[in-house]
């Protein structure tokens, strides 16, 4: 009996000779290294996530060599700033100088410390209220549902950035209300896209079988419904932070959001836009630092999005 | 994961109340003329209208019917499944060893399910989770019920596996669903709803998406395991087939009404419901004829919302009379417990005349098509 199964199991995985089908009767892996294994494929994914990692190790381990190597990021150096101001691109300084004389690539290192953390803390709030607000909305509806996602609506409703202008005036300025400002500002999308995620799961018989088995509700919630609808959630979240770095880069830029000296790739642009004419790299390599990792983290997000779709397995 | 869910309730089996005693003069399980409603906007739908049983370990219980005819909702609501609203219990009672399931809290009702209640569903490949393994799941239970810890209960899942026939269990506990197929997943299913040694099974059509081959398999699996566990099955289908071999009591269920309730024996060589009569003349024959048509029952069932007057099968009752479509009969009860809902059960001329031919006689290999009406 067991023999004729096992042969029965091998001419099944000679007829779907297809690789992955191979890989995926293998019995040690798990979900998680199923994704890994489909994320590797995807080229387009693995750059991104390269550059994303790129631009943490830079800006996080940025003290312990940049302002050796390339000067201040925020001091000027009254005694040579004639001398140093908008140096085109040089070996000493690779992405030129400003005009009060610092060091282009060391404001960008530092500046991506603000961006990232930006990115990162404000997904966060947005995703931490996203999923409470989503979840209770889908999981118990009828008048929570229609509450939570009309306030939802609202929110949507209104322009975002002026929106989030607003809250800034409100509160005041500063890098830890940018976190707030954005973060709370974010939760409407993510409630969204988790609340259908969970109506859709919710439907299955696993979710009926499991409250058969005598499962509480948020047990149902924690190990049933939310991992199956995880994978929109991680993927919105890349995407997000991307978003929400553009979101401080225009405050920033519109002087919202961080203060002077310290960098921010919005307040680089602000800075090099008057120069766009004579000497464009002042604007554009910090530009090209937000495109580049905001494309980053939206590639990383495609990526994720197929690799985490449990329903490609049995495709 | 389990960032919630991971409280474990330590409970003492002795509190279980499948280890109490069935009190002096109940049975394990009384459903007792339950009426379920569902309050909609097209008016109410009267899934469950009076269902009344009894049910001891050991036995078997056929829930036979058509679609819509109220035998899932009648279990949803043992279980406490039902969303209320828009349903609603408009009467009855449902009674576990004596004590009211109807009168538990949702925690009492949560613990009772799959401890002591466990059910099987339908679709085995839409019923079990796909981001989890097939040992994590059959776990499940064991961990919540008996606070089992993850090792134990995967040491179980195993013994589990190699129970209801699945092949090397060790390796296949680390597999996820979407490696068995259909009939190996209805036998994860059964052995997840049993890992708890429940008193009750109550199987949901477990058969019908599976292949004929399997479901003789499946059915064969869910007596061997209730010899061993000694558990009441309640078996519902919409199959007279399914259930003629191992039933002991059958409940005919139509329009949320139990039209004819009695013994396997009863049903099958004693039938008393024109609608009885009409599921026995639509069983395939497999010794028959090819060019011998069925004898289907003519119709559709009614609408739960706008039921018919008086007998709900009237319209399609082939021997109803007025007294049939303006009057709700009473239940013919006989002493045996066999009951029937129609005007005309206790005529026994009426009877003799229009039961299925093979009906009166005790033989059944005796099987004569017959019936003329």
């Amino acid at each position: 009996m067991t023999d004729k199964n096992t042969k029965l199991d091998q001419q099944a995985e000679v007829v779907e000779a297809d690789s992955e089908q191979v890989e995926a009767s293998k019995p040690s892996r798990t979900l998680w290294s199923d994704a890994w294994n489909r994320l590797r494929k995807n080229k387009l994914a693995l750059i991104g996530a390269a550059w994303i990692i790129f631009v943490i190790v830079v800006a996080v381990t940025a003290d312990l060599w940049a302002p050796q190597l390339l000067g201040s990021p925020t001091e000027i150096d009254s005694a040579t700033v004639a001398a140093n101001s908008k140096l085109p691109p040089s070996l000493e300084h690779p992405f030129g100088t400003d005009a009060t004389g610092r060091d282009q690539l060391v404001r960008v290192i530092y500046g991506a410390r603000i961006s990232l953390a930006v990115g990162v803390v404000a997904t966060l709030i947005s995703t931490a209220i996203g999923l409470v607000m989503g979840g209770i909305a889908a999981y118990y509806g009828g008048i929570w549902d229609t509450i939570i996602m009309r306030l939802a609506d609202m929110f949507l409703a209104i322009p975002y950035t002026l929106f989030v202008i607003v809250m800034l005036a409100v509160i005041g300025q500063g890098i830890q209300n940018v976190f707030i400002a954005i973060g709370i500002l974010g939760w409407p999308s993510i409630a969204r896209v988790f609340r259908s995620a969970i109506l859709s799961v919710k439907e299955n018989d696993y979710v009926d079988a499991a409250r058969a088995m005598g499962a509480s509700d948020l047990r149902i919630i924690a190990r049933h419904i939310f991992p199956n609808s995880v994978a929109s959630i991680v993927v919105y979240a890349t995407m997000n932070i991307g978003g929400a770095i553009l979101t401080e880069s225009a405050l920033s830029f519109l002087g919202m959001g961080v203060t002077p000296p310290t960098p921010s790739w919005g307040i680089m642009i602000q800075d090099g836009q008057k120069f766009l004419q004579t000497e464009p790299w002042l604007m554009i390599l910090p530009g090209l630092a937000i495109l580049t990792t905001v494309l980053a983290f939206t590639l990383l997000g495609d990526g994720l999005r197929d690799a985490l779709d449990v329903k490609m397995k049995d495709a | 994961m389990g960032l919630f869910g991971k409280k474990k309730r330590a409970l003492d089996p002795a509190d279980d109340l499948k280890n109490q005693p069935v009190p002096e003069g109940s049975h394990l399980l009384e459903v007792d003329d339950l009426k379920m409603y569902f309050h909609t906007q097209d008016g109410v739908v009267k899934a469950v209208d009076g269902v009344s049983y009894t049910l001891d370990r050991g036995e078997t219980l056929g829930v036979v019917g058509e679609s819509g005819s109220g035998k899932s909702v009648t279990h949803m609501t043992i279980m406490g499944l039902i969303d209320m609203p828009p349903g609603k219990i408009e009467g009855g009672d449902i009674r576990y060893r004596g004590r009211s399931l109807l009168e538990m809290t949702e925690e009492q009702m949560q613990h009772i399910r799959g401890n002591d209640i466990a059910m099987i569903f339908q679709d085995p490949m839409t019923s079990l989770n796909p981001v989890y393994t097939i040992g994590r799941q059959l776990g499940e239970g064991l961990r919540l019920h008996r606070g089992y810890s993850k090792e134990q209960a995967l040491q179980r899942a195993v013994e589990l596996l190699d129970m209801v026939g699945i092949p090397n269990p060790e390796q296949r506990v680390k597999d996820y669903p979407h490696q068995f197929s259909g009939g190996m997943r209805q036998r994860v299913m059964i052995a997840m709803a049993l890992a708890c040694d429940p008193d009750i099974l109550i199987a949901d059509e477990p058969t019908t998406a599976l292949d004929v081959t399997i479901q003789a398999q499946i059915i064969e699996l869910m007596q061997e395991m209730q010899k061993k566990n000694g558990n009441a099955i309640v078996m519902i289908t919409h199959d007279l087939g399914v259930v003629a071999d191992v039933a002991d009591k059958i409940m005919v269920m139509y329009a949320g009404h139990p039209v004819e309730f009695g013994t396997a024996e009863e049903i099958f060589y004693n039938p008393v419901h024109p609608y009885t009569w009409g599921l026995i003349r639509s069983i395939p024959k497999p010794a028959g004829d090819e060019k011998e048509s069925l004898t289907p029952i003519e119709g559709n069932p009614p609408s739960l919302v706008n039921l018919p007057a008086g007998c709900p099968f009237s319209p399609r009752c082939p021997y109803a009379t007025d007294r049939c479509r303006t009057e709700m009969p009473e239940l013919y009860v006989t002493e045996t417990g066999h009951y029937s809902r129609c005007h005309f059960s206790g005529d026994a001329a009426f009877v003799a005349k229009n039961a299925p031919a093979n009906s009166r006689s005790a033989a059944p290999a005796s099987a004569e098509e017959g019936g003329e009406a």
